[in-house]
C-alpha cells in the first residue's frame, strides 16, 4: 500500500459548507418568530449559530491538518473522559434539565451535551478497537460482545437523563461499524432482534413513549397531544409544495410548530424551500454519504477506513432519523439534524468529524485518485 | 488482514447502497407529502392559521300589509377587542375606559382574557354613535365596533305571537322570525386575518373585511288595523270572561291570507324572557287542537248538500232526541225542535237533525269531506309549530261514532283549519292554504324580490253548495243561534260552536270552548272570522258559544268591514226579532232637504222616529246615523244644519 498525502476530498468539503450554508440560513429563518418572542431579538439564534458554526469549521479544519494516526492515543482516554461526563451530567445541580431531559452542561445558554461527545468518542473507540480484531470479529465473545457491551454501556447513561434519540443514534453507529467490521451476520441479526425486544421494553416503561409511537401511526387520534407536533410538521412539509412559499414566509414557525429551529428545522426548510430544496438537501446528504463511503473504501488502513465508516455512518444514521421523524415515517425521537439544526455542541461535534473524515480522504490510496 | 479488507470494502459497499436506497425512499416519502398530500395538507394549515370574526347584517324589518313597521332592528354598535391584537393594553383599557364609562381594571381584564375575541360588555355594548366616533378616531389596534342590532318593536306586543321572538344573536326561535330566518338574518360577513398559535396577526399578513349582506325585509298579509280590532276584543273577552285561552283568526278567503290571528295569553316579544315558555312558543291558533262542536255542522251540512242528501227545505221531527245503536243521543234543547224545516235544523244547530244527515252520508262520504275540508291534516300555513288535529280512524268508526262527529264530537281540530274550511264555503269551494307572509323586499332598495302566490289546496265542494252553505249560515245568524253576530248593513254568516272539554277521557265539568266562525258579506265573502274561547266564566248567563263568541265575531267583522270600505248592504236577510226587542227601521236620507221638510218626511215615512237638530241654517248638511241605517223604532236622528245646501258629492255620504 501507497502512503502519501494528497489533496482533501473537496467534495466532502464543499458539500458540508452547503449544508452548513442551508443551516444558518434556515436557523435564523426558523427561529426569528420564536427569539422575538422569547427575547425580544430576532437575531438571538442566528448569533449563536455563527459563533458555533466558526467554532466547528475551526475545529474542522484543524482536524483535517492533524494525522488521524495520532488520534488512536487518544481513543481510550477520549471514552474514558466521555463516560465520565456522562456521569457528571447525571449529578443534580450539574447537569442542566431543559424538557425533560437533563442532557446539558455548561453556563447560561452556551450549553454542550455530553452525549454528542460520547457518539464521536464511541466511533472513535470502536474503530481502534475493531482495527486491530481482525478474525476475533468471528468470535462472539471475544469480537462482538465487547465494542456492543461499550455501546450499551454508553446507552445506558444516556437513558438515564433520558434520551431516546441520541440512544438511538449511538445504537444504529455502532451497528453500521460492528457490519464494517465484518462482523458475523448471525451476530448482528440476533443484535437486531434483541434490540426490538429492548427498544419494546423502553417503550413499555415510559407511557409517553407508547403515545408517541401511536400518534405516529395515525397522528390526527390525538391532534392536540400526542399527534400535535407531527401534524404540524406535516402541515408545514405539505404547505411547502413543490416550490415552497419561499424563504422566510414559513407560516408554521409562528408557535405553531415548537422549537423550530431544533429537531423540526426541517419541516420549515420544506415549507420555505418546497420539494425542490428539500430534496436538494436530502441529495446533498446521499453525496455526502457516498464519498464518506468512498473514503473508507480508499483508507490506508483498517483504523482509517473504519473511522471514516463510522463518521459518515454517524451523519447518516442520525439524519435518517431525523428526517423520518419529521416526514412522520418513524416514530419521534428528538434528534437534530447534522449541519442544519440549531445546536452548539452537536454542530461542532459533527463538523469536527467531517474534518477527520477530510484527513483520512487526504492519505487515500492510488486507486481513489 | 488481506481477507478482512476486502470483507470490509463489500460491506462499505453494501452500506452506500443502502443508506441512499433510504435516503430515496425519503425523497419518495417527501415527493408524497409536498406533491401528492400538498392540497390537502395545505388546506388544513390554513384553516388553522386563519381566523374569523363573524359580522352579521342588518336582520330584515317586518312590515304589515299596509307598509307599517311591526319588527325592526334598531342600529346598536358594540365594542369588541382581540385581545391577542392588542399590544398595549393598559393604554387601550384606560382610552376605552374614558370612552365607555367603565372601570378601567374591568377593560383590563377583558383585554388580558385569552380568548380570540371579547365583548367590552356592559359599557362597550349598544353604544352612542359619538362614542363610537370617538373610538374610531382613536383607531386602537385590536378594537373593533360591530353592530349587533337589537328587535325594536313599534306597535309593542301587537300580533307578538305571528311575528315570533329572537334570540341573544338575533337567531329566529318562533313564529315567522323562525319560519323565515335564512330570509331575515341575510348572508353573515366576517373579519379574517392570518394569525399565530396565540391569535396574534401574523406580521405581512392583512386582514380582509368580507361585508355581510342584510336580510331581507318581510310584509306581512297582517293588517295591523284588524289585528288591533282582534287584539281589543281579546282582551274585552279576557277582562269580562277571564277565560283560559282566547284565539282569533281573521282571513282573506279568496287568498288565504291571514290578516289578523291573535290569542290570550300572549307577550311582550321585546322582553319575552319574562313569560313564560308556553306563552311565546305556542301559538294556540295554529297549535291548539280541541273538539269544535257545532262549527262543524258545516263540513257535515255541506256534505249533505253537495251529495244531494239533503234539501234545506226537507222536513224534520227532532223529539228532543236521536236514537242511535240503542244509545239516546239528546238534543241540546230539552224537548227538542219539534217539526222544522232542515234550515230551522241549522238554524237552531239541532243535533238529532245532524245525527240525520250524518247516517243518510254514511261514514266514507262523511270522513272522506272532513278530510277534503283540511281536517285531521297540517293546513301548510308557514308559521312553525302547527297541530295536525286527530280524526277516528275510518275503521274504528261506528254508528256512535258516525253521529258525534257530524256534530262536532270525538273529533279535534286545530283554530286554523276551521278558519280554512269555512274560507272554502266562502270563496266558493276552494280549500286555500293559509299563509302569513305576502313578500320579501330588499332591505336597502325596497325592491319585491318574492310574491307570494295565494295556492289552491283543492276544490272541496261545487259554487252552489257553497252558496246554499251561506245562504244557511246567513240566517243562522240572522234568525237563528248566532243572532249575536248579526251586524246591521253587513250580512254576515255564521255558525256558533260549543264543545265541552274532555280531560283523561271524561267531559270536564263547567269547562267550555266556545266558540263562532263567520263571514261578510255573505253574498260574496270579504273575511272569516273566527273566535274561540276556552273556559269562559261569565259573572251571569249561560256559557254558550251565540252568546259570548257571536257577539265577538260581529264586533270584528263590522269594524274590519268599515275600515277595509266594503259598502253596506240591507239586501240580506232581516233579523228575526226576539219577544223583547224593538223593531228596526230604515233611516231615511234628510241630507239636502230644508229642515222643514226634513222633520216632514221623518213623519211621513212611516218610520216612528225623533229628529233632534243641532247648529242654524235652512238646509240639512249632515245626520246621524247615515241614510240607509237599520235603528230602531223611536231613535233618535240628529240632524246637522247649514245654510247650503250640501254639493251633490257629499250627499252620497
Amino acid at each position: 500500500m501507497v502512503r502519501g498525502r494528497h489533496a482533501m476530498d473537496l467534495v466532502i468539503l464543499a458539500v458540508t459548507l452547503l449544508l452548513l450554508t442551508f443551516g444558518v440560513v434556515m436557523v435564523h429563518s426558523a427561529s426569528s418568530v420564536l427569539s422575538m418572542q422569547k427575547f425580544h431579538d430576532p437575531y438571538y439564534y442566528l448569533k449563536r449559530q455563527l459563533l458555533w458554526a466558526g467554532l466547528g469549521v475551526a475545529a474542522m479544519w484543524a482536524m483535517s491538518n492533524y494525522d488521524y494516526h495520532n488520534l488512536r492515543r487518544w481513543a481510550p482516554r477520549l471514552a474514558v473522559f466521555s463516560f465520565a461526563l456522562l456521569v457528571v451530567v447525571l449529578i443534580p445541580g450539574v447537569g442542566v434539565n431543559r424538557n425533560g431531559s437533563q442532557a446539558w452542561l455548561g453556563i447560561g445558554s452556551f450549553g454542550v451535551q455530553p452525549s454528542e461527545l460520547a457518539k464521536l468518542a464511541l466511533v472513535l473507540f470502536l474503530a481502534h478497537y475493531l482495527a486491530d480484531a481482525g478474525e476475533r470479529m468471528h468470535s462472539f465473545a471475544r469480537g462482538f460482545l465487547p465494542p456492543l457491551l461499550l455501546a450499551l454501556g454508553a446507552v445506558g447513561l444516556i437513558m438515564l437523563e433520558p434520551d431516546l434519540g441520541q440512544s438511538v443514534v449511538i445504537m444504529g453507529t455502532t451497528v453500521v461499524m460492528l457490519f464494517a467490521a465484518g462482523a458475523r451476520l448471525g451476530h448482528l441479526s440476533a443484535l437486531g432482534g434483541l434490540g426490538l425486544a429492548g427498544f419494546a421494553a423502553l417503550v413499555a416503561e415510559d407511557p409517553e413513549r407508547i403515545s408517541r409511537i401511536t400518534s405516529f401511526l395515525d397522528p390526527w387520534s390525538d391532534p392536540r397531544g400526542s399527534g400535535y407536533q407531527i401534524i404540524q410538521s406535516l402541515y408545514a412539509i405539505g404547505s411547502g409544495g413543490m416550490l415552497g412559499l419561499g424563504l422566510g414566509n414559513s407560516r408554521q414557525k409562528y408557535l405553531y410548530l415548537p422549537e423550530p429551529q431544533t429537531d423540526f428545522i426541517y419541516s420549515i426548510l420544506s415549507e420555505e424551500l418546497g420539494f425542490l430544496g428539500a430534496a436538494t438537501v436530502l441529495a446533498l446528504f446521499a453525496v455526502l454519504v457516498w464519498r464518506g463511503f468512498r473514503t473508507a473504501i480508499f483508507a490506508p488502513d483498517e483504523f482509517g477506513a473504519l473511522l471514516a465508516a463510522g463518521i459518515t455512518g454517524m451523519i447518516a444514521v442520525q439524519m435518517v432519523i431525523n428526517v423520518g421523524v419529521v416526514t412522520g415515517s418513524i416514530p419521534a425521537t428528538g434528534v437534530t439534524l447534522p449541519f442544519i439544526s440549531y445546536g452548539g455542541s452537536s454542530l461542532t461535534l459533527m463538523l469536527t468529524g467531517v474534518g477527520i473524515l477530510l484527513n483520512i480522504s487526504k492519505q487515500t490510496g492510488a486507486a481513489a485518485r | 488482514m488481506r481477507v478482512t479488507r476486502r470483507i470490509m470494502r463489500r460491506r462499505f459497499a453494501l452500506l452506500l447502497l443502502c443508506l441512499v436506497l433510504v435516503v430515496a425512499l425519503l425523497v419518495v416519502r417527501l415527493a408524497y407529502l409536498q406533491i401528492w398530500r400538498a392540497p390537502w395538507l395545505q388546506q388544513q394549515a390554513a384553516a388553522l392559521h386563519r381566523r374569523s370574526i363573524p359580522v352579521r347584517g342588518v336582520r330584515g324589518t317586518i312590515f304589515d300589509r299596509e307598509g307599517d313597521t311591526l319588527v325592526y332592528t334598531a342600529s346598536a354598535p358594540s365594542v369588541i377587542a382581540i385581545p391577542a391584537q392588542v399590544k398595549d393594553k393598559e393604554g387601550t383599557a384606560q382610552a376605552l375606559a374614558g370612552i365607555l364609562k367603565m372601570p378601567e381594571d374591568r377593560v383590563l381584564t377583558l383585554l388580558r382574557k385569552r380568548t380570540l375575541m371579547v365583548y367590552i360588555a356592559p359599557g362597550g355594548r349598544r353604544i352612542s354613535d359619538a362614542q363610537v366616533n370617538a373610538i374610531r378616531s382613536l383607531n386602537l389596534p385590536g378594537i373593533y365596533i360591530t353592530e349587533e342590532g337589537k328587535r325594536a318593536y313599534p306597535f309593542g306586543a301587537l300580533a307578538a305571537q305571528v311575528l315570533g321572538i329572537t334570540g341573544s344573536d338575533n337567531q329566529g326561535i318562533t313564529g315567522v322570525e323562525k319560519e323565515y330566518d335564512n330570509v331575515l338574518s341575510g348572508q353573515p360577513g366576517y373579519i379574517e386575518f392570518m394569525a399565530n398559535a396565540r391569535g396574534e396577526r401574523m406580521p405581512g399578513s392583512g386582514e380582509q373585511f368580507v361585508p355581510p349582506t342584510d336580510g331581507e325585509d318581510i310584509q306581512l298579509t297582517i293588517d295591523g288595523q284588524i289585528q288591533q280590532f282582534v287584539e281589543r276584543e281579546i282582551e274585552r273577552a279576557v277582562a269580562e270572561y277571564n277565560p283560559d285561552h282566547v284565539t282569533a283568526i281573521v282571513e282573506d278567503p279568496k287568498t288565504g291570507a291571514i290578516l289578523a290571528m291573535a290569542n290570550y295569553p300572549s307577550f311582550d316579544p321585546a322582553h319575552w324572557q319574562d313569560y313564560p315558555q308556553q306563552t311565546y312558543n305556542r301559538n294556540l291558533a295554529i297549535w291548539q287542537t280541541f273538539e269544535p262542536g257545532s262549527t262543524f255542522k258545516i263540513v257535515t251540512l255541506s256534505t249533505a248538500l253537495e251529495e244531494n242528501k239533503v234539501r234545506l227545505d226537507d222536513r224534520f221531527y227532532d223529539p228532543g232526541y236521536y236514537e242511535v245503536a240503542g244509545h239516546r243521543i239528546k238534543c241540546w234543547k230539552v224537548g227538542g225542535h219539534g217539526s222544522q224545516s232542515f234550515l230551522n235544523v241549522v238554524e237552531n244547530s239541532c243535533n238529532p237533525g245532524f245525527i240525520a244527515l250524518g247516517e243518510r252520508l254514511g261514514k266514507e262520504a262523511l270522513f272522506s269531506y272532513i278530510k277534503k275540508f283540511g281536517f285531521g291534516s297540517k293546513t301548510g300555513i308557514d308559521l312553525p309549530g302547527e297541530g295536525n288535529g286527530i280524526l277516528f280512524r275510518l275503521s274504528k268508526v261506528g254508528p256512535l261514532e258516525l253521529a258525534t262527529t257530524a256534530f262536532g264530537q270525538g273529533v279535534s281540530v286545530t283554530p286554523i283549519q276551521q278558519v280554512m274550511a269555512m274560507g272554502a264555503i266562502a270563496n266558493g269551494g276552494l280549500l286555500m292554504e293559509p299563509y302569513v307572509v305576502a313578500d320579501f323586499r330588499n332591505h336597502d332598495t325596497g325592491q319585491v324580490t318574492y310574491v307570494r302566490q295565494p295556492t289552491v289546496v283543492r276544490r272541496v265542494v261545487s259554487a252552489q253548495t257553497a252558496a246554499q252553505v251561506r245562504q244557511a249560515l246567513e240566517s243562522v245568524v240572522a234568525r237563528g243561534t248566532g243572532r249575536n253576530a248579526y251586524l246591521p248593513g253587513y250580512r254576515v254568516a255564521g255558525k256558533t260552536g260549543t264543545a265541552q272539554v274532555a280531560k283523561n277521557g271524561r267531559y270536564e265539568a263547567g269547562h267550555y270552548i266556545v266558540s263562532f266562525i263567520g263571514m261578510a258579506p255573505a253574498n260574496d265573502p270579504k273575511l272569516v272570522a273566527y273566535v274561540a274561547i276556552d273556559h269562559p266564566r261569565p259573572k251571569s248567563g249561560v256559557v254558550f258559544g251565540g252568546v259570548i263568541a257571536a257577539p265577538i265575531v260581529g264586533r270584528i267583522l263590522g269594524d274590519s268591514l268599515h275600515y277595509l270600505g266594503v259598502p253596506a248592504s240591507n239586501t240580506g236577510i232581516p233579523r228575526k226579532r226576539s219577544w223583547n226587542e224593538p223593531a228596526q227601521v230604515e233611516v231615511p236620507n234628510f241630507v239636502g232637504l230644508t229642515i222643514g221638510d226634513a222633520q216632514r218626511e221623518a213623519v211621513e215615512s212611516g218610520a216612528p222616529l225623533r229628529t233632534q237638530v243641532t247648529g242654524t241654517g235652512k238646509y240639512v248638511v249632515w245626520q246621524a246615523p247615515q241614510a240607509g241605517s237599520l235603528v230602531d223604532e223611536s231613535s233618535t236622528v240628529r240632524l246637522y244644519l247649514g245654510n247650503q245646501p250640501p254639493a251633490r258629492d257629499t250627499l252620497d255620504g
